[in-house]
């Protein structure tokens, strides 16, 4: 028998999935920027990690980012071509340890929970 | 890349002016990798129905820029509650007592009638009660929006305590000191309505005489008796204070008798006669015509007014004694019942009130107004 789910599951799913996504791709964006990239390279990295995020997303979030002093940003040319290159801040470097630290916390909790039966089943 | 640079002003326009050319600049290095990728892979330049599907993708410009500026509302989500609450309230407040009166007029108002339509009435009553109501919709927007920045810059809504939080009221739980005002007013009521107002002249001194028409006799005892149902049910509810269905019932009777008999007293033309030293027969014919005029084109306000009150005050009570359907139509039945039983007590004598009325225009020489055929 095949099991579809109805639109409004799918349409609860996908915005659970978003707010969890929200938080990781601060996380990912940090961590792909130990290396120097710019805008449109760094999308691409992302994208090949299965973070995929659009533009409108990752451009606002950067600027959020190198306003909290996470980020450094220099325009340089390359290819005849202004782009702008960013980098993970030595306050960005700090952060990101702790929040990597936070992850696997939560990761480990998650994981110990789904361990463990459940509460209150017969 | 015609294309290209339309899109980036159209996003520009709406960036805030010190970071415009930053992020515009950005944006389109962004753009134009994504169209140098393609076109490396097609090995040909893009044309601008491919262009156009890159810029689609990167979606339309307003949106694009609205994701650099900051969060902005008039009226923030912790104040929404509290402002979509208010502004029921106030539309309610401001539109329906003007409809219902529309619709009463429309009902009980036969040259009403004849002279508006229904849905050109409605629609043109905007220049009062629509428009009385997109003003007030406006002004409480405005207040909420004073409000929230003022709670932006002073968090007043952090500032609570929990000990003056209301008390948890029953709703079904009668309050003493109300069923005992209500008792002392139906009191006091029965006894100046027994000793003052049995009389068809209702008022004599000084020369001045005022006379009721015979159909007063019947809002005599419509009013009596619903005085001592008013009486006998505040008793009831001083002895037991705990709202039942029937007594619930009983009060959307009596509110109900009480709002009808009201309402018809309005219409029923019921001053026959004023006299007064200074004031000739015509005169005095004239001022009677004209107080049963005012007081029947007071109406449909009165209808209004009595219907917004006893459904707002008797309807939910019923319901949140869980009475259900049937008992409500029960309540109903019994309204119209007594309701017929006021009316035609009082319509019994409204042909003999109408011989008075015209007795007394054809004595003056006038016409009867709202007896016309």
């Amino acid at each position: 028998m095949a099991h579809s789910t109805p639109p409004e599951t799918s349409e609860v799913f996908e915005n659970l999935r978003l707010e969890l996504r929200r938080g990781c791709l601060i996380l990912a964006v940090l961590a792909a920027l130990r290396t120097e990239q710019y805008g449109y390279t760094l999308r691409k990295v992302l994208a090949e990690h299965g973070m995929e995020i659009d533009e409108g997303t990752l451009y606002p979030l950067l600027r959020r980012l190198e306003n909290q002093g996470l980020l450094r940003s220099q325009w340089r040319e390359e290819d005849k071509r202004n782009k702008r290159f960013y980098r993970l801040s030595g306050e960005g470097k700090q952060i990101l340890k702790q929040l990597l630290a936070e992850w696997q916390g939560i990761d480990s909790s998650l994981a110990e929970i789904l361990k463990e039966p459940s509460h209150g089943t017969s | 890349m015609e294309l290209l640079d339309r899109y980036l002003n159209a996003i520009k326009f709406w960036l805030p002016r010190r970071q415009q050319d930053d992020i515009v600049a950005e944006l389109s290095e962004d753009i134009r990798s994504e169209i140098d990728e393609k076109e490396a892979m097609l090995g040909r330049k893009l044309d601008d129905a491919e262009i156009a599907t890159i810029l689609k993708q990167h979606g339309r410009p307003l949106l694009v820029a609205n994701r650099y500026l900051p969060q902005q509302h008039l009226i923030g989500p912790a104040l929404f509650p509290v402002y979509r609450f208010v502004l029921a309230v106030v539309v309610l407040c401001s539109l329906v007592p003007g409809l219902l009166v529309r619709i009463s007029l429309m009902i009980f108002d036969p040259s009403y009638r004849s002279t508006h339509a229904v849905w050109v009435d409605l629609a043109r009553g905007g220049q009062s009660f629509w428009g009385a109501t997109l003003f007030a919709i406006g002004a409480v927007t405005a207040v909420f929006a004073v409000l929230e920045r003022v709670e932006a810059r002073t968090r007043f809504l952090e500032n609570w305590d929990p000990r003056k939080l209301p008390p948890v009221r029953d709703p079904n739980r009668i309050p003493r000191f109300n069923s005992i005002v209500e008792l002392g007013a139906n009191l006091i009521f029965l006894v100046w309505w027994v000793s003052g107002t049995w009389s068809q002249t209702i008022f004599n001194r000084a020369g001045v005489r005022i006379v009721l028409t015979p159909v007063w006799r019947g809002f005599f005892w419509a009013f009596f008796v619903i005085a001592l149902g008013n009486i006998v049910l505040a008793a009831a509810n001083l002895l037991y204070r705990q709202w039942t269905w029937p007594r619930a019932l009983l009060r959307l009777a009596l509110d109900g008798a009480g709002a009808a008999a009201f309402c018809w007293l309005l219409k029923a033309s019921l001053l026959a006669e004023i006299s007064a030293p200074q004031l000739s027969w015509a005169q005095a014919a004239e001022v009677t015509n004209a107080i049963n005029n005012y007081m029947g084109r007071m109406f449909p306000f009165a209808l209004s007014a009595c219907l917004i009150i006893v459904v707002l005050s008797d309807v939910p009570r019923l319901l949140r004694l869980g009475a259900g359907r049937g008992r409500l139509i029960q309540g109903v039945a019994i309204i119209i019942v007594l309701a017929q039983i006021v009316i035609g007590g009082s319509q019994a004598s409204l042909a003999g009130a109408a011989m008075v009325d015209k007795n007394s225009a054809t004595t003056f020489g006038l016409e009867v107004p709202g007896r016309r055929t």
